[in-house]
């Protein structure tokens, strides 16, 4: 599938742009990196040699946040843009050597950190959780690569299947058939490769007979919500099932956390799927728990620069992180606790707390593990 | 049974450590089967490894030709198969290096002589060939039984074998066998040009008395900075193994391994590495060796001596906290 | 210019469980992930920088099972212009490979012939120097470098310790290849695909003129678990013991 450049202006609606910059002053990371979405989708539009234009690095320091599509007034297809550029540059094999590697493992190993695929679900292995195939169940948790084999993050997929656990609620993990599920794969550029996740991880769940979807993070979410269109399973990201189970009274949460708390938007779970009560009404419901609203929340949440394949390339950017600038404005705030909802967030921001010196006064954890902590 | 050669490989006016290893092997092996080993130098101006050699073996062939000064494989494969045709060895014990690799085969495909190479472990069953070899990455030793035949060839890995002592002085010393090179003119299909020594930029770390070395275990480069920061808490510096510079993830002087280098700190610590044979033998000289790395079954925990089976991201950041201000 | 390219499929064991079959004579390999070799992945893509620049084609050349194929076809992805699968003997050893090889090529005229240093399954390292004295060719084994000069090659070979040796060569030739030689160029999935439509070309032994059951020169008896000499005193606790006792371990040898 030969990718003409020329067919972007038609494809991502640029002709539509009215150069308010809009795009650009939204962008996450304008003041890190020289990306202009205003000027990339001008020079696009106008340059007789689009190739020239599309290989700079900071095509790369794009988080695929989608601030700049979702303002703009005009309907120009902004961060499509970016990915269509990219799945451009990488069917010539055009990409960061990090980027390479993370898109070689997933189709070798199902995982972009080339992990071997047998021991995916090894942080399992002692809690009692049902593997499909070996056991039948209606819902399916689907674990991702980072919650699977990031140790960090390991704690909040064991943090979950204790909730669930504990309100009775029946699921099974994919154990070691899960592969990933190729919301990044689509954002670094290899449509090929996520078309492929898409069609065999569509087919594994039809075959499984399971009748709803629950994902740990907001990018697989957003993935089988958006982007699988053979999907016809209803998915939903865990914070609106523990809400749900707080509300049905299914899930009783005993012990008090006595913590100042705010939380930080993902921006695949707020800004661009609208999921931000849920979120809130867990952690109002968390005995003892203030909780404080960051100045710049939902979808003004500023991105934590995990995504977009973020988490392998850094595009070549400078200054200070976005992290860092959250971890201050939650410490700024009062709060003891950073709250994520997003295995990127997570990490990302606790990077942060660790080079900004600030672990002494602020902690990031996850909302399942604040809710686990709370249910003993 | 023929006698056992052992090809002494020599460069830049120095014997190396492999030929002492062989020839110790070779002596055992000729001794289990009532034959006898001999040293076999190629080169020029070779009188004064022939000396030191002479203390280790009891006897030595000595072809001295100025083309032999700098290996080329062409060349010694001339003279090595006229030697062996002459001589009718029943085993040639070649080094698995550089130069060995170079050379064996293709020796082999020349005299027919069956060829196992980057053998731990060698010996006859009758007057059949024997070797163990370590495959999958050092995860697995396989037990190789060669076809019977006259002659065979076997490249030896080194550091496996220990060296040949000096004989006490007084002890016979070898006899020496001068053979002419029958080298006729000059070969231009295959020509030695010249040695380029990698320029010494950057840090030294054969100097260093802490290390703190990195694998293709952890992941990717976005790991070294913390990695960077242990290692300045303990006063020490950061090196790698072979494939994080093969991925640009650190310059090639902070390799470790035999095409990099040999050190001899007094802590190592390994970091998402192996322990693939190739980078154990550069540093297997430490005093104390610790071992960080997620797969129990890892080699290297082999070859240290303490050793912690966890993903390295579990106990950095703490080591790192611990470490602040050691030093 | 021509160049071949031999090129082997093989399991990755980093990581992975590894266990031995009933009969001792390999490893159960049904669980493991299979692709091409990372020695000869950097041997395909520097035959590409040679064809970029001199022009010409590549030809890779595998002798292995029908799966070999999907390794064919990346390198055909990469760059290659053809591709050529050879069935492989059920008995075989790097000899025997080597044997093969020159069948296949000695009829064809290339000027460069590059193998991979070494497979990750065997640890061999034979083929490659084998195949050249079979075809009565120079070669040089350990390459990281090739400059091209008219009818000639000039190659830079690894040492040990970080020297490099400097070799001419009489073209044509064979070249093992080390890694690091070149930079890695990312495999797009799209380019993979449309690579599935090149056609491979498929013998058997006997058509290259090796009868099947040939013999083999080495055979492997047995493998085994290598033994468990001496091994790490294993840490043992939480992360946090693990590191409080390394922290001391460390104090105190550090001097």
């Amino acid at each position: 599938m030969k990718i003409d450049p020329k067919d972007f202006i038609q494809d991502y609606h640029l002709n539509l742009c009215i150069q308010c910059g809009t795009c650009t002053g939204g962008c996450p990371v304008k003041f890190r990196s020289p990306l202009n979405m205003r000027r990339l989708v001008r020079e696009t539009s106008f340059t007789a040699i689009p190739a020239s234009v599309f290989k700079r690095p900071e095509l790369w320091a794009c988080t695929t946040c989608s601030t700049c599509s979702l303002r703009c007034p005009a309907g120009v297809k902004n961060v499509e843009l970016i990915m269509g550029i990219r799945n451009f540059l990488a069917n010539q094999g055009e990409v960061p050597s990090t980027i390479r590697d993370a898109l070689e493992n997933t189709l070798l190993q199902g995982n972009p950190w080339g992990r071997f695929r047998d021991r995916r679900a090894d942080w399992a292995k002692d809690l009692g959780v049902k593997i499909l195939g070996e056991a039948t169940t209606e819902t399916l948790l689907y674990v991702g690569c980072a919650p699977s084999y990031d140790p960090r993050v390991q704690n909040v997929s064991t943090a979950l299947v204790k909730i669930f656990q504990k309100a009775d609620l029946d699921f099974a993990i994919l154990g070691k058939k899960e592969s990933c599920c190729g919301n990044e794969i689509k954002r670094m550029g290899e449509q090929a490769l996520f078309k492929k996740l898409s069609k065999d991880n569509t087919n594994l769940f039809k075959k499984s007979g399971i009748k709803r979807i629950i994902t740990i993070s907001p990018h697989c979410f957003n993935a089988f919500k958006n982007e699988y269109s053979d999907l016809a399973i209803p998915v939903q990201h865990y914070t609106q099932v523990i809400a749900d189970l707080i509300e049905t009274g299914k899930l009783k949460m005993s012990k008090t956390l006595d913590i100042p708390v705010t939380y930080q938007d993902p921006c695949f779970l707020g800004k661009q799927n609208l999921v931000f009560d849920e979120p809130r009404k867990i952690l109002t419901s968390i005995p003892g728990l203030e909780f404080a609203e960051m100045e710049r929340s939902k979808q003004r949440s500023l991105c934590c620069e995990g995504g977009g394949g973020r988490m392998w390339a850094e595009g070549g950017t400078e200054g200070t992180r976005n992290g860092e600038i959250r971890i201050k404005e939650a410490v700024g705030l009062g709060a003891k606790v950073m709250a994520t909802a997003c295995p990127f967030c997570l990490l990302t921001l606790e990077d942060a707390a660790k080079t900004s010196g600030l672990t002494d006064q602020i902690a990031v954890k996850d909302i399942s593990e604040l809710v686990s902590e709370t249910i003993d | 049974m023929g006698e056992i050669f052992v090809l002494v490989e020599h460069r830049q006016g120095k014997i190396r450590d492999i030929t002492l290893e062989m020839l110790e092997a070779g002596e055992k092996l000729a001794s289990q089967q009532g034959t006898s080993s001999t040293a076999v130098l190629l080169g020029h101006h070779v009188k004064t490894f022939a000396d030191e050699l002479a203390s280790r073996v009891s006897k030595i062939l000595v072809v001295e030709d100025a083309q032999l000064e700098h290996f080329n494989s062409l060349l010694y494969q001339k003279v090595l198969s006229s030697l062996i045709t002459k001589y009718q060895p029943s085993l040639t014990l070649i080094g698995h290096t550089a130069f060995g690799m170079d050379l064996a085969p293709s020796l082999s495909g020349e005299i027919g002589s069956p060829l196992v190479t980057d053998c731990i472990g060698l010996s006859f069953e009758g007057s059949r060939l024997k070797a163990v070899r370590s495959i999958y990455g050092g995860k697995i030793n396989a037990s190789i039984s060669l076809r019977e035949s006259k002659s065979y060839i076997a490249t030896v890995r080194p550091g496996v074998f220990s060296p040949a002592v000096p004989a006490v002085p007084g002890d016979k010393k070898a006899g020496m066998v001068m053979e002419s090179s029958s080298l006729q003119g000059t070969i231009d299909i295959k020509k030695f040009l010249e040695y380029i020594e990698a320029p010494l930029t950057g840090e030294d770390i054969t100097q260093a008395q802490i290390i703190v070395s990195v694998g293709q275990g952890i992941g990717g480069p976005e790991h070294i900075p913390m990695i960077e920061e242990v290692a300045k808490s303990l006063g020490g510096v950061v090196a790698c193994s072979r494939p994080v510079v093969d991925r640009n993830w650190l310059p090639k002087e902070r390799q470790v391994g035999i095409s990099g280098k040999t050190v001899k700190p007094k802590v190592y610590i390994a970091i998402g590495i192996s322990g693939a044979f190739q980078h154990v033998t550069a540093m297997q000289g430490s005093e104390t060796i610790i071992a960080i790395n997620k797969d129990p079954r890892a080699p290297i925990f082999a070859v240290a001596d303490y050793g912690i089976v966890d993903d390295f991201q579990n106990v950095i950041p703490i080591l790192k906290e611990k470490t602040k201000g050691m030093k | 210019m021509n160049i071949a390219v031999c090129v082997k499929r093989i399991p990755k064991t980093a990581e992975a469980d590894i266990f031995i079959e009933k009969d001792g004579t390999d490893i159960k390999k049904d669980h493991l992930i299979f692709t091409l070799n990372d020695w000869d992945g950097y041997a395909v893509r520097e035959a590409a920088l040679l064809k970029e620049k001199y022009g010409g084609e590549v030809t890779v050349i595998t002798v292995g099972p029908e799966e070999s194929k999907e390794v064919l076809t990346r390198c055909l992805a990469m760059g290659a212009d053809r591709a050529l699968r050879i069935e492989e003997p059920t008995a075989q050893d790097g000899h025997l490979i080597a044997r093969i090889l020159a069948q296949a090529i000695k009829n064809q005229s290339f000027d460069l012939i590059l193998t991979g240093v070494q497979a990750e399954d065997d640890n061999g390292g034979q083929v490659g120097v084998e195949l050249a004295q079979m075809l009565g060719l120079p070669h040089a084994a350990i390459v990281t470098h090739i400059e091209m000069t008219g009818d000639k090659a000039k190659v830079r070979r690894e040492l040990e310790g970080g020297i490099d040796e400097v070799i001419e060569l009489k073209l044509p030739a064979v070249l093992t290849i080390q890694t690091g030689i070149n930079e890695p160029k990312y495999v797009s999935l799209a380019a993979i695909l449309e690579a599935e439509d090149k056609e491979i070309k498929e013998v058997g032994m006997e058509e290259i003129g090796i009868a099947s059951g040939e013999p083999v020169d080495t055979k492997i008896d047995q493998v085994f678990f290598p033994p468990v000499g001496k091994t790490a005193e294993i840490l043992k606790g939480n992360p946090e013991e693990v590191v409080t006792q390394l922290t001391e371990i460390l104090k105190k040898k550090k001097g």
